[in-house]
């Protein structure tokens, strides 16, 4: 049985950011509203001079945990999980959670002998994608002697680790228990990328976009005309490797991406604890207009499946899903 | 200027002269925070006016420092404004309340002039939209509170480029036109502050006013390079041209007096798009040329490259390896030059950052790079201005006195195109002596996992800032300016001639005081 523990520990943590603010300029939060104190300099420069979560408090629940600011610190924070700790922190301190907060499962938990000796588990997440959708996929991976649908996708998991809030050490041990003799996971949930991977060493952690692109005839339906949607946390959670990924990727395809200059992936935020509550306060809305600003594109191709109503609410070019590509 | 040998229980002279840092002691440039006198009455007038101004302690902590990490100091409050309204506003407040008012855009001063030693501290980021491009007169109007990140974001979605700008994404456009802003093309196309041609300023007074250099011309020579004395600049029209990826080529030598004089070849004779020099150590000196088109890489290939003293990464190598043979005990040292040339060189060329060999987003590239390597939380970047003529010995002077305090250190050394004499060079970045191209050399050490006090880095700093006394040199302004420097590096005629214009236009002296007057 593999070990558990919550969530990787910071390489280094705010006591180390310099406030040079490139991790300002990657995101999205800081882009819609313009304020500097809804960003990581901010919180990490406040708490420098001994400032208390509770007192950032609406900049820590302002957080979408895109990741984005990870990969762009160049003092190498491991930004992401500083920000899930100072929840954490935060969650200890107040009485009163936010109204997005998720509610803990009190469901049994499901042991899962179908997916057992699949080679390819689909943890398909809250990503809203349908039976059908979801058949399509694993007839994409090799059909379904190869690949099986998780039916413990461990959402709840992810929406915990989000919130800060604390882990149960028996849901994760028979959450992964399913996923044992498994060399590939395919994880919707970009937020559980990072912790899988530390978790079961030795397993592929791949993003829809990364298992299905890998399909030759996938990736040579897209074109110059694309504008492709990164799923950004799972991308950010390995971006040494997946920033070379893409490149290759846009370079043979010729298709647009929702990557900045700095190759981070510009979020929509759609798949944040916030948006699932409500898109619009979330501003997912203002970051797909940032990210359409200027494109001259034909369609739009989304890893992630809840970005699919957020760029149809701001634009009339067509939006699929990346499974939708054949 | 040389430092006496200094007798055992005798104290020297300061060298900084008495009457230039008051009420400042020597080796702490903070001046003393002020006190706050009519605060709430400014504080009630801005809310009555509609300005949002933010007192919490978590609002005001972010802002306790700049880049350099040495200068802190805590505002009493913030205005985040929206527009040139917002600003006006305050400014009017501030001159009735005698309040301080700090103008601050991405806070990379190192000399603490983006502090607010109390008083308001203006947060310009929050004005960040792009106006307008537009391609027929090849400019863009922004306000003025961008990074230059964000407009280069904007501008490439049009294939478009900015001209130059620091090699730093998180300096804002407002920022940098107060300071200078100089890239690696600034020997060919100028500092950023001369690529704009209009601004929209609010005075220290309150007036928003239009400026060109037709319509309001004094007002407009005044803030560029003006350090924020004249004005806030809220908007700015800018040049830009077409966006292009551009090849680069590096040359190493050993002799750092070579490698400026290719340097000054390379600019004088418009040889390259991109020039600069970056050292590893004192005998690992790169000089790295780049190009925008294709055309002017052959060009160089055919007209200029048999002129260039440096050798190629292999002959330089070979020879780097026959010295160190020769001279054992300094393995050391070949062994950072190794470790240097293994992490720093492959971060220029990051594969996602390239297509067919060149370099696309140079910026990026380079501002990473910065960032990675030689940004910290302490930030010590001392700097000289020359003309041609003195620059090589003034790098030397400047690198001898590296020597003497740091192991490691890197100088970078560009050029700046100047477009005549132009006012605004006046008490600026630009030496008073220097024709068609001027010369700066930033002296940054390795601060990084290392432990020196802040009297180190002072003393540091003074030494550096002495050769340009002695010289008759300026100061670049990467690393600032230091105030107790302002009169002893420029004619007493000149300063007071700019403190006269400086009470003129701000009666009440609340406009980024304590920076330069
Ligand atoms: C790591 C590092 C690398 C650097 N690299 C370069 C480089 O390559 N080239 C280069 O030229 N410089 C470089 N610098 C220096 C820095 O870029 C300049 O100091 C700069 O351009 C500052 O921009 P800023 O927005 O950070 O200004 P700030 O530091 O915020 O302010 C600079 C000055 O301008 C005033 N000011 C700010 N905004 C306005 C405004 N809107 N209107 C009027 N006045 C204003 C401030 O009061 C202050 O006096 C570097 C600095 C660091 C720390
Ligand atoms: S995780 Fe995303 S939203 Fe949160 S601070 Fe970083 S970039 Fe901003
Ligand atoms: S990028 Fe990293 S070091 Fe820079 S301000 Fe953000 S958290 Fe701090």
């Amino acid at each position: 049985m593999p070990k558990t523990k919550s969530i990787k520990k910071n390489k280094k943590g705010y006591e180390s950011c310099s406030g040079c603010g490139v991790c300002l300029l990657v995101c999205p939060q800081w882009r819609r509203t313009s304020s500097m104190s809804v960003t990581r300099k901010a919180r990490a420069r406040a708490m420098q001079a001994g400032v208390l979560p509770e007192e950032i408090a609406s900049s820590i629940d302002a957080c979408l945990v895109c990741g984005s600011c990870e990969p762009a610190c160049p003092e190498e924070i491991s930004i992401t999980s500083m920000n899930i700790e100072q929840r954490i922190r935060l969650n200890r301190a107040r009485s009163k959670y936010p109204s997005w907060y998720p509610v803990p499962l009190k469901k049994a938990f499901i042991s899962d002998n179908s997916i057992l000796r699949r080679s390819t588990i689909v943890l398909a997440g809250g990503s809203g994608l349908g039976q059908k959708t979801c058949e399509h996929i694993i007839n994409l991976l090799g059909g379904s002697k190869k690949a099986g649908l998780a039916a413990d996708d461990g959402r709840d998991i992810a929406a915990l680790i989000e919130a800060g809030m604390v882990l149960d050490d028996e849901r994760i041990k028979y959450f992964l228990n399913n996923l044992r003799y498994a060399d590939t996971l395919v994880v919707a949930e970009g937020i559980l990328h990072l912790p899988l991977r530390e978790w079961l060493p030795g397993k592929k952690i791949k993003g829809f976009g990364e298992a299905l692109m890998d399909i030759r005839a996938i990736r040579r339906s897209l074109g110059p005309e694309d504008m492709y949607i990164i799923e950004s946390r799972g991308y950010h959670s390995d971006f040494e490797r997946l920033v070379k990924y893409y490149d290759r990727l846009r370079h043979e395809t010729g298709c647009q991406m929702n990557l900045d200059l700095q190759r981070i992936a510009i979020p929509t935020g759609a798949s944040s604890l916030q948006a699932r509550h409500n898109i619009e306060t979330a501003g997912c809305l203002e970051h797909a207009k940032w990210i359409m600003k200027g494109r001259r594109v034909k369609r739009i191709v989304v890893e992630d499946f809840a970005d699919i109503k957020v760029f149809q609410l701001i634009t009339d070019i067509p939006v699929i899903h990346i499974s939708g590509l054949i | 200027m040389k430092i006496p040998i200094i007798e055992r229980g005798f104290i020297p002279p300061d060298p900084v002269a008495p009457d230039s840092l008051k009420g400042i002691p020597r080796q702490q440039t903070n001046p003393v925070r002020w006190k706050g006198d009519s605060w709430q009455d400014f504080v009630d007038h801005l809310k009555a006016d509609g300005v949002i101004i933010r007192q919490e302690r978590s609002e005001c902590a972010v802002f306790d420092t700049d880049s350099g990490g040495l200068a802190y100091g805590l505002p009493h409050g913030i205005v985040r404004p929206n527009s040139a309204e917002d600003i006006s506003k305050t400014l009017k407040a501030a001159q009735t309340y005698k309040v301080p008012v700090t103008t601050r855009g991405g806070g990379l001063t190192t000399e603490g002039e983006s502090v607010a030693f109390g008083g308001l501290l203006l947060d310009m980021t929050s004005m960040n939209n792009v106006l307008e491009i537009n391609q027929e007169t090849m400019t863009v109007r922004t306000e003025a509170g961008i990074f230059w990140h964000q407009l280069a974001e904007m501008l490439r979605r049009d294939g478009m480029d900015y001209l130059s700008a620091p090699l730093n994404l998180t300096a804002s456009v407002g920022g940098t036109l107060g300071v200078g802003g100089i890239d690696v093309n600034s020997p060919r196309l100028g500092c950023s502050a001369d690529q704009a041609v209009a601004l929209q300023v609010v005075t220290p007074t309150g007036e928003i006013v239009e400026c060109s250099e037709t319509e309001n011309p004094e007002l407009m020579e005044r803030v560029l390079l003006g350090y924020g004395q004249f004005g806030v600049i809220t908007e700015a029209t800018l040049k830009i041209r077409k966006f292009s990826p551009i090849t680069m080529k590096y040359f190493y030598y050993s002799s750092l007096r070579t490698a400026i004089e290719d340097l000054q070849f390379i600019a004088k004779e418009d040889a390259a798009d991109y020039c600069g020099i970056l050292t590893i150590i004192d005998r690992a000196i790169t000089l790295l040329v780049a190009f925008d088109s294709d055309e002017r890489e052959k060009e160089f290939n055919e007209r200029w490259r048999k002129k260039m003293r440096g050798h190629g990464e292999i002959g330089f190598g070979i020879r780097m390896a026959l010295h160190y043979l020769l001279h054992p005990w300094r393995f050391k040292e070949a062994l950072y030059i190794i470790g240097r040339r293994l992490t720093l060189f492959p971060e220029f060329s990051r594969t996602e950052f390239m297509r067919d060999n060149k370099i696309v987003d140079r910026t990026v590239v380079f501002s990473r790079a910065v960032w990675k390597y030689w940004g910290g939380r302490q930030m010590v970047i001392p700097d000289l201005s020359a003309k041609a003529e003195k620059f090589a010995e003034a790098v030397e002077r400047g690198n001898a006195v590296c020597r003497k305090y740091f192991k490691y250190y890197t100088l970078y050394c560009v050029g700046i195109k100047l477009r005549g004499r132009l006012p605004r060079y006046e008490m600026s970045c630009i030496p008073a002596d220097a024709s068609d191209i001027a010369y700066g050399c930033e002296f940054e050490p390795m601060l990084k996992d290392m432990d020196y006090s802040r009297d180190h880095l002072q003393a540091f700093k003074n030494e550096i800032y002495d050769i340009g006394v002695d010289m008759g040199l300026s100061y670049y302004r990467f690393g600032g300016m230091m105030k107790g420097y302002i009169r002893r590096v420029f004619p007493d005629e000149v300063v007071d001639r700019h403190l006269a214009m400086k009470r003129e236009a701000d009666p009440a002296m609340i406009l980024n005081p304590d920076v330069i007057f």
